[in-house]
């Protein structure tokens, strides 16, 4: 969480500098449903996909910062090669799959990647999890896919944020049941609510739908409340957000209720936190120096071949 | 022996995929134990039972899990119930499938068959053939067997493809073409190449799928009239063999491009677009097209057959042609 | 009465025949409309046919167990002319089904779009192509027309229009085709034929060339027996055309517009009275150039002109006499002609030339007799964009004055 936060305030003041290529999406306020999915799944085991406000989930799951800041900062050796930039990246190779903009469309890609691993004969203890929002379950691709895993009883996770905006559209204008997870009922999946700002909870209720799809309960749908706490882009100023809303305990800080409930417990200490952050923000500057000392994308020395099959390349 | 049918061909083809590739598995409306709405997977179930399966109404889902899987190494065949259902999982074609290998260097290569084209009565919805609305799309290779053989041949070939591939087989074939044999002991040609099918010299007529027969009954009739008409089968779409359309007018100095689609842009405007600027200096006429009407295919079988091209109109179109 | 077949329907995509499993009637029997009266099974289902209306089942064409196409009559019923018109179909003639494995349809049932393989009669439907195609371009029908193929045809051979204008064409308006050409070519390819010389493939194009203007030619005759008589006075005996030469280039001297060149809409004058001779040679013609004939005498133009005159017959006409004249003699009479219409050079808005002169008689008013006079016709084609038959006829006039008092030029 910390390291996204870190990396992700430092892309919007690049973005505010001018530095960055395209729109910059970050997800503070969803650092801790990002994490907390991020941690329940082992990289090259099990498969995510990540959305656009799930830096702090990338992070924990296993992308190198350095894919975030290539990435954005165009450089030829990010996962796209300047291909694709922001948040459409993944490393699919290894269960992170490559987002493209239209929302819901990724859920069933993990429902197509969890039933390959069981006709394979490698489903077992695999999950596969995805992250949309409340706007992206308003789709038809959503729907269709949460259907078609439903009725395959594949171990899909569905991790809805509910961050009480799609851009500038609030929940009202979005959907009309009293909440999202009422929806878990009409696909025939156990859904669960819980309260995103909380670190604890976040944890304790996905590692639960984690578990249970693990172990044969077929897709779970985990609704997360939270508010966006940025605008929907860095060019974005979010001023339709009303005040109230800020000042409510949905505007809470997942940052600073995490840090609160670590202090508390009595998990980590005040230097070791210190430390986290001191390491994060190391991090984040040599991952960003690094991508912005490479070359950008030469056009003269991509190949700008579409296909992957020789014999249909050369003809081309 | 026996005949073998067109759809004969596409199961078969997908029955020896699935014995010979345990990545290749067959996801479709009813294609399971009902062995699909027009009987191209009948059997299948029952020799691959976890390798058919059957699929909700979910047209933009199947091709996402279709892309998934494949990002698994799998090979799935996705059968939409009809090409023009195929608009509802558009997106996942163009922007998901079509992408992948682009944006990520990992292939997504899954292969749809789309059942296409007009039979009496099929109506707006069961009838179109959109070859062209994909191929706009870089990253797909869009197929159009018009033969037993190739219809075979093609399909275990796009599967065989690292790219997304939109196999349009076309529903008029699937009973009314037979063949002898599977194939006549020949190497098939390559997905790329087209075919010449009729040798000519007064002109060249360049069709696909269906509309080849129908090129070859016009040529026939023709020939009753003294003129030989040259047909060249493009057999896919993308790639286009310009190669082969172009050696064609060099020998006879004209062109009609003959479609069964809507005639706005599309395969026939390609084609003749392509031979204008490469082959503009074999050409002793401009280039002529014929398409289906610029409307919704009608239903009634009237109306249909005025809607797209026939032997006559193909005929007369030639005629117009080998006049200018 | 009228009869009403029962058909077989269209059952379903795709499905071009089925096969019969069971006849529920036989002759004779009343049936009701949509009565189920045949069972019939294709690869998907097994499905009924049922009547169109009431009546008696007069004849049954078809054999349990075997499998028909779409649209072929199964059978026949007997039905009331009421029923007749109720269900809207034809009576009485009903074509009569051929054997079980072809089509057959009444006339106005939809039949299927491909006729089956076996056969059955398709009979044309006008349906027009859905693109009109553009036929030649209108402006350019007729003969003028060449398609980008024969350009290049003609370009690879060498040809230009002229060299076609021998062909009829068979295309739209007349055109000539590609077929047409090569059609030519193999015809005359049959006929003795010898290659042109470099010689005469660049007379053939300078002509061509000079011909896309309109030309025209204006003469009168002159008297050349004061002109002839002064020569005999010099020693060494100019050649005629040299006279020629020299008062054509006082004559320009005095109107030069005369001989301007027309580009677009401007005239370009002559900056130098350079006039051209006319030299036949083996296979051609060469035009070696004498420049500033106005600014010099007789004496001066002879020497020069001999050598350009045995240069040019030996074809080394040295290049500062090549090319940029502004017209040209063309002294035709030395083969014994009379008239001409020569033509310039592309290059050139004039041409003058000479026949040979012949003793006449010619009317003398002042002695009231004939009296013999050598005269010679002289010729002038002009460029008629530039110079009008008036302005010709000043310069011939002119020029005749000039050649009066031989001593002068």
């Amino acid at each position: 969480m910390v390291v996204a936060r870190t990396l992700e305030s430092k892309l919007a003041s690049l973005y505010k500098a001018g530095k960055i290529v395209g729109g910059v999406y970050i997800g503070p306020g969803q650092e801790a449903i990002s994490a907390s999915i991020g941690s329940c799944l082992s990289w090259d085991h099990d498969i995510f996909s990540a959305l656009i406000r799930d830096q702090a989930g990338r992070t924990a799951f296993g992308e190198p910062i350095l894919d975030a800041t290539r990435s954005y900062l165009g450089s030829a050796k990010g996962p796209s090669r300047g291909r694709d930039g922001n948040i459409h990246r993944g490393r699919p190779n290894s269960g992170l799959p490559a987002m493209i903009s239209h929302l819901g469309a990724m859920v069933s890609v993990v429902t197509g990647m969890l039933l390959a691993r069981r006709i394979k004969g490698c489903l077992d203890g695999v999950v596969g999890a995805a992250s949309v929002g409340d706007g992206a379950s308003s789709t038809g691709s959503f729907h269709e896919a949460m259907n078609t895993a439903a009725v395959e009883r594949l171990p899909l996770v569905v991790v809805l944020t509910n961050n009480q905006f799609a851009y500038s559209t609030p929940t009202d204008r979005q959907f009309a049941c009293k909440s999202l997870v009422d929806r878990a009922v009409g696909y025939g999946v156990p859904g669960y609510e819980v309260d995103g700002t909380d670190l604890t909870a976040t944890l304790r209720v996905i590692s639960e739908a984690v578990r249970n799809a693990r172990e044969g309960g077929g897709p779970q749908l985990v609704v997360a409340n939270a508010l966006r706490l940025s605008g929907h882009g860095e060019h974005d100023d979010a001023s339709y957000v009303p005040e109230q809303l800020r000042k409510s305990p949905l505007g809470r800080d997942c940052m600073e209720v995490a840090e609160h409930q670590l202090l508390s417990t009595g998990l980590i200490t005040e230097a070791e936190l210190l430390a986290w952050r001191e390491e994060a923000t190391e991090d984040v500057q040599a991952a960003v120096a690094q991508a912005q000392q490479e070359p950008a994308p030469d056009p003269f020395a991509d190949d700008w071949t579409v296909y992957a099959s020789k014999e249909i390349a050369t003809i081309s | 022996m026996g005949e073998i049918t067109y759809i004969d061909a596409i199961r078969d083809a997908q029955h020896d995929l699935l014995a010979s590739d345990d990545r290749v598995f067959i996801y479709g409306q009813d294609v399971g134990h009902f062995g699909g709405a027009f009987k191209a997977t009948q059997g299948l179930k029952k020799l691959f039972p976890d390798r058919v399966l059957d699929s909700p109404i979910s047209e933009d889902a199947m091709i996402g899990l279709a892309v998934g899987a494949a990002m698994e190494g799998m090979r799935p065949i996705v059968e939409m119930q009809f090409a023009d259902f195929s608009s509802v999982g558009f997106n996942q074609i163009v922007n998901q499938a079509a992408t992948q290998f682009y944006r990520t260097g990992a292939p997504a290569p899954i292969t749809v068959r789309l059942p296409s084209g007009g039979t009496p009565g099929s109506g707006p919805f069961h009838s179109q053939m959109m070859e062209s609305v994909y191929a706009y799309y870089p990253g797909l290779v869009i197929l159009t067997p018009a033969t037993v053989a190739d219809a075979y041949s093609m399909l275990v070939a796009a599967v065989a493809l690292d790219d997304p591939v939109l196999y349009f087989e076309h529903k008029f074939l699937y009973r009314w073409l037979k063949a002898d044999q599977l194939n006549d002991g020949q190497e098939p040609l390559p997905i790329g190449k087209a075919r010449v099918v009729r040798a000519g010299k007064h002109a060249t007529v360049v069709a696909y799928s269906a509309m080849v027969h129908e090129a070859l009954r016009a040529a026939d009739l023709l020939a009753s009239e003294g003129w030989e008409i040259e047909v060249v089968d493009l057999r896919s779409v993308k790639p286009l063999d310009t190669d082969t359309v172009i050696a064609s007018v060099a020998r006879t100095g004209r062109l009609l491009a003959v479609g069964e689609a809507f005639p706005w842009g599309g395969v026939t405007s390609e084609v003749v677009s392509r031979v204008t600027s490469d082959g503009f200096h074999l050409l002793d006429a401009p280039p002529q097209r014929l398409n289906s009407r610029d409307t919704p295919v009608p239903y009634h079988p009237n109306l249909w057959e005025a809607h797209r091209p026939t032997l006559e109109s193909i005929a007369a179109a030639i005629r117009n042609l080998l006049q200018l | 009465m009228p009869e009403v077949p029962i058909l077989m329907p269209q059952l379903g995509e795709s499905i071009a025949e089925a096969t019969i499993i069971r006849l529920n009637v036989k002759i004779g029997d009343q049936v009701i409309a949509d009565q189920e009266v045949i069972e019939v099974e294709t690869n998907k289902a097994t499905m009924g046919v049922t009547t169109l209306c009431k009546g008696t089942v007069q004849e049954l064409l078809v054999e349990e167990g075997v499998s028909y196409p779409v649209g072929t009559v199964l059978g026949l019923l007997d039905v009331t002319d009421e029923e007749a018109e109720r269900t809207g179909v034809q009576g009485s003639n009903q074509p009569a089904n051929p054997d079980s494995s072809a089509a057959s349809e009444p006339t106005e049932e939809p039949r299927p779009h491909f006729a089956t393989p076996e056969g059955g009669a398709h009979e044309p439907r006008a349906v027009e192509p859905s693109i009109r195609g553009l036929a030649v371009p209108a402006g350019m029908k007729g003969a003028h027309y060449l398609s980008p193929r024969m350009k290049a045809r003609m370009d690879e051979l060498g040809l230009r229009g002229a060299d076609i204008s021998a062909i009829v064409g068979s295309g739209a308006g007349g055109r000539v085709t590609v077929e047409d050409l090569e059609q030519f070519l193999e015809y005359i390819d049959s006929w003795p034929h010898s290659q042109a010389s470099p010689m005469r493939l660049s007379v053939a194009d300078s002509m061509r060339r000079s011909w896309t203007r309109p030309l025209a030619s204006v003469g009168r005759p002159v008297a050349l027996d004061k002109l002839l008589s002064y020569r005999r006075s010099l020693d060494p005996k100019p050649p005629l055309t040299i006279f020629l030469l020299r008062a054509f280039g006082k004559a320009l001297a005095e109107e030069p517009a005369t001989a301007g060149y027309l580009i677009g809409e401007q005239i370009v004058h002559p900056r130098a009275l350079d006039i051209g001779v006319a030299v036949q040679v083996e296979d051609g013609v060469l035009v070696p150039v004498l420049r500033n004939v106005d600014g010099r005498t007789i004496e001066e133009l002879m020497d020069e002109y001999q050598e350009l005159i045995r240069k040019a017959r030996e074809r080394r006409v040295p290049e500062g006499n090549t090319g940029g004249g502004i017209a040209t003699v063309t002294n035709f009479g030395t083969f014994g002609l009379m008239w001409g219409t020569p033509i310039p050079l592309p290059s050139e808005t004039l041409i003058l030339g000479m026949g040979a002169g012949t003793k006449k008689p010619v009317w003398s008013e002042d002695e009231g007799v004939f009296i013999p006079v050598t005269e010679a016709d002289l010729v002038l084609t002009f460029d008629h964009r530039v110079v009008d038959g008036g302005g010709a006829g000043m310069l011939l006039n002119r020029l005749n004055e000039l050649l009066q008092e031989p001593d002068s030029l």
